[in-house]
């Protein structure tokens, strides 16, 4: 499937990534406000992102944590 | 005062002292910081690795590493992009790169690829129902299946929540390929789970 819109294409992602400078970003949401094809895809990449980083939240185990401390110099 | 003179006041042995004094306080503080840092480093490492032990081990050297290169580090400076670099230098090191070649070659398609199968799958508008069907096991699979050039800037920047810039120092490369695999590595992981979706619904 062709996407239609190159604009989101390019912008998508630095503006997801919150990379575009204050120009680029006036221009990026006022696209997102006329392009309601873009804002779907926008909010689902939106969460897209946060569902990875809850999903690769995994614990540190405690252990290790001491195992880390137990590295440090010793004091003399 | 001249450096000379200063060189001979700063000799004696009341300041030396001192200064060990000092330093050994700011040595402390170094390691503090550095270990409150230990959930994320750790989180990163686990992604870019393949399994839990091998995350630890990975974590222990990196810190073992940061604690007595404690003086290459430049204070005031980004302390966990310093961190990063030697975590990311040592698993490259570990000669991780002879990890065999995935036997299917990852689905690349475009950005949207994921969000189109799925929407048509789902047969729901609502982005929030739409990403949920997603599970968080799926996530995780899909995002080993990415090759690891493209997934070290995923996790950096997804997971480590780094900046573009502090990404291509970190893997030193410029900010240009940064931004171009982390589009092509997002695109992989999409495609992986569409086809992991698509399959599961199967």
């Amino acid at each position: 499937m062709i996407d239609p819109c190159d604009k989101c294409e390019e912008v998508l992602q630095p503006f997801l990534d919150r990379e575009l400078n204050d120009a680029e970003l006036r221009e990026a949401e006022a696209h997102l406000d006329e392009c309601s094809y873009c804002r779907k895809r926008y909010r689902f990449e939106e969460k897209l992102r946060m569902y990875v980083r809850q999903a690769c939240a995994e614990e540190m185990p405690p252990e290790l944590k001491a195992k880390l401390a137990a590295l440090r110099t010793p004091l003399v | 005062m001249s450096d000379t003179v200063r060189a001979v006041s700063e000799s004696t042995p009341e300041t030396g002292a001192r200064r060990i004094a000092e330093e050994a306080r700011e040595r402390v503080r170094f390691e503090e910081e550095v270990l409150e840092l230990a959930d994320q480093v750790y989180r990163v490492a686990r992604r870019l690795v393949s399994s839990r032990e091998e995350a630890e081990d990975l974590v222990q050297e990196t810190y073992a590493r940061a604690f007595r290169s404690w003086r290459s580090y430049t204070p005031g400076t980004n302390l966990r992009a310093w961190l990063m670099r030697i975590l990311t230098n040592l698993n490259i090191d570990r000669g991780r790169r002879e990890q065999r070649a995935p036997t299917t070659q990852p689905l690349e398609e475009g950005d949207y690829y994921l969000y189109n199968r799925l929407e048509a799958e789902a047969g729901s508008e609502d982005e929030e129902r739409i990403v949920q069907r997603l599970s968080q096991d799926g996530i995780v699979d899909a995002l080993s299946a990415v090759p690891h050039d493209f997934r070290d800037v995923i996790v950096l920047v997804d997971i480590g929540d780094f900046s573009y810039q502090d990404a291509a120092q970190i893997l030193d490369i410029p900010i240009g390929t940064v931004m171009s695999r982390l589009h092509r590595g997002r695109r992989i992981l999409k495609g992986q789970l569409a086809e992991a979706t698509v399959a599961e619904g199967a």
